[in-house]
């Protein structure tokens, strides 16, 4: 089989026209009763040996006959040899993708995009902000800043899912709650509690204007559903956040992921390109259609 | 409409039959020969011939646009097929063939609408297939001679004997010989195969006027409302009217929106890419069911917006290059040439023309 490479302008490598790399599921985990993480191997040791991204960048992971779906890479670019995506069960790529099992073959093509400002980040103080199945690509960035922690001050995670049932990475989320140098504060919308939750209840910009967090020094990464964003900004905003400070990614349908095939246009930009990481501040200038 | 003086040293004549010369020595050449075939009664396209007696020269314009030699409707681009011990084996279906195509008789504005293509198949990634499909092919166009009612390229900046992107452009004239004007280095190597019926202008020849395409509309000026009026109740009114087949779209020499899609049994299957159009409600809708664009006024409004906004931001240049064949199609007599006037005139009376619209 033939797998042309080129670099791209990022430097970074994808396959030409369209072609996919083998990927084998090596682990499957329920995250929620509709959400799986698969974690991916590239069957060409050496395609894996060459393949390097950023946290925020996505892929276009494709079940054969089913067709390609666009997901972040849900893992850090510190782990090498695999990859993870998260993925919720909704159509009908998810919906096949859901009936694979560990040593199955997919394709997948990417990375592409562009990615969050690590580099701009260093030597400040972090705060996510995540809703729901919004964790996954936060989840790549939190865990390439854990994984190089001395180059930032604080780190803050405020995490909410509409129940409790509905959190993802449970393992992780325990695992980051026992740092000593994270702060985390996870919450469920009311009534999604249970008897045994620990944590907040309340939707999340309620819990993030009760955290109060510090605007000095802080970047914010924020990811979850439009509308928790639109109100988590407004929060932020109340806070005495600047909106250049605070990032965010978009989720447009994609088709090509190259800028070429149209679909996630947003104004004069290309979501798969431009984005899909974008400071709000920029954002305030385009269409309302995202 | 005023002609620009033209280079004599990029002029030649051609004897009569130097069509039928032209296929005969470009077939002999094994070259894959495209011109406008009557394909059934009043609709010519451009496709393969094998010799002159195939061609029309009876057209106005043809029916698909040129964009399909490059970008076809639909393609495959995977091929897949299971494999024992749950292995699949994934082919990259071959770019395209090495043949040469020259293509006689394109018309000038489909041939400027690959300008706007070439930007986009070629910004940052470069799409190899349509790359080698422009690569193998030389255009030579047929100067227009019977602009329509629904024309407007001179109002996008064409003209019926616009050269841009043509390798050469041919005046057709009555007796059977055509004065070519050189525009490229192929299309000089196309005069060069034809050295036998085609000689060097005489000095002081000049192509004829073109025939008139009144200017219609002024896309600066359009743009300008557009900068301000992404909220309006004038796409409301635009798209009461549209059913979202997206005729407009397929038929665009510019529009290059597409999907891909698997098609496959449990064995083995293709993946391919096939035109799409933003005015079908699924283009931009999420696996949530959140829409950006949730109805068709919406829609409309990208269409427009593209071509006479964010394109131009984007690319420099309008996504649009006056052919009237969404105009001539559309079947509820949707009019983007009216469109454009309408949001003309808005922008000269400012606001009133908005009150007016509400209140009608």
């Amino acid at each position: 089989m033939s797998q042309a490479l080129s670099t791209n302008q990022t430097g970074t490598l994808i396959p030409l026209d369209y072609m996919v790399l083998k990927m084998r599921i090596v682990s499957i985990t329920d995250e929620t009763v509709d959400t799986k993480t698969f974690r991916l191997e590239f069957c060409d040791a050496q395609q894996g040996e060459a393949f390097e991204f950023h946290a925020g960048q996505f892929g276009l992971y494709s079940v054969f006959g089913a067709g390609e779906a666009t997901f972040c890479i849900a893992s850090s670019p510190t782990e090498t040899g695999y990859i993870e995506c998260s993925v919720k069960r909704t159509g009908k790529v998810t919906n096949e993708l859901h009936q694979c099992n560990v040593g199955d073959i997919i394709g997948f093509r990417g990375p592409y995009g562009n990615w969050f400002p690590i580099d701009e980040m260093q030597g400040k103080n972090l705060l996510f902000v995540a809703g729901g199945i919004g964790l996954a690509p936060l989840n790549s960035l939190i865990r390439n800043c854990l994984d190089l922690r001395d180059q930032f001050k604080d780190i803050a995670i405020l995490y909410g899912a509409r129940s409790v049932d509905d959190l993802v990475y449970k393992e992780r989320l325990e695992n980051w709650q026992q740092r000593k140098d994270v702060k985390t504060l996870y919450t469920v919308d009311p009534g999604g509690e249970t008897p045994q939750w620990q944590g907040e209840v309340g939707f999340v910009p309620t819990v993030l204007t009760k955290m109060k967090p510090a605007s000095q020094n802080t970047i914010v990464v924020v990811c979850g559903p439009p509308i928790m964003i639109k109100f988590v900004l407004a929060a932020l905003v109340e806070l005495g956040f600047s909106r250049a400070s605070v990032y965010t990614t978009l989720e447009n349908r994609m088709k090509c992921g190259v800028g070429k095939c149209g679909r996630c246009n947003v104004g004069n930009l290309y979501v798969c390109k431009d984005g899909p990481i974008f400071r709000c501040s920029d954002l305030e200038a385009l269409p309302n259609e995202f | 409409m005023r002609s620009t003086n033209v280079d004599e040293q990029t002029l030649y004549t051609a004897q009569a039959g130097w069509l039928k010369s032209a296929v005969d020595i470009l077939q002999g050449a094994g070259v894959d020969v495209m011109a406008p075939v009557e394909t059934e009664p009043g609709v010519v396209e451009l496709a393969t011939v094998k010799s002159s007696e195939a061609v029309t020269l009876d057209y106005q314009n043809v029916r698909l646009p040129l964009k399909r030699l490059f970008f076809p409707i639909t393609e495959v681009v995977l091929e897949f097929k299971s494999q024992p011990e749950g292995d699949v084996d994934v082919q990259s279906e071959p770019l395209v063939s090495e043949t040469e195509v020259v293509v006689l008789g394109a018309r000038p504005c489909g041939v400027a609408a690959l300008e706007a293509l070439d930007k986009v198949f070629h910004w940052d990634y470069d799409d190899v297939r349509y790359s080698a499909r422009r690569a193998r092919t030389t255009l030579i166009s047929f100067a227009c001679t019977r602009p329509d009612a629904q024309c407007f390229c001179t109002s996008v900046g064409g003209s019926p004997h616009n050269t841009t992107q043509s390798d050469v452009l041919v005046y057709l004239e009555e007796n059977g010989q055509a004065l070519m004007q050189v525009c490229s280095d192929k299309g000089a190597k196309f005069i060069e195969q034809l050295r036998d019926v085609v000689k060097p202008a005489p000095a002081g020849t000049q192509p004829p006027a073109p025939p008139e395409v009144k200017e219609k509309f002024d896309p600066a000026k359009a743009k300008a409302w557009l900068d301000e009026h992404f909220e309006s109740d004038f796409w409301t009114e635009v798209a009461l009217k549209c059913l979202g087949c997206g005729a407009c779209s397929y038929l665009c020499p510019t529009c290059h929106c597409f999907d891909i899609v698997d098609e496959a049994n449990w064995q083995a299957g293709q993946r391919r890419r096939n035109w799409d159009c933003c005015s079908h409600p699924m283009f931009t809708r999420h696996a949530s069911g959140h829409n950006p664009r949730p109805d068709q006024a919406s829609r409309c409004r990208q269409r427009i917006m593209h071509k006479f906004k964010y394109f131009p931001e984007r690319f420099g240049q309008v996504a649009c290059v006056g052919c009237g064949r969404c105009v001539r199609a559309c079947c509820v007599g949707q009019n983007l040439v009216s469109i454009l006037t309408d949001i003309e005139s808005k922008a000269k009376g400012g606001d009133k023309a908005d009150v007016a619209s509400t209140l009608n």
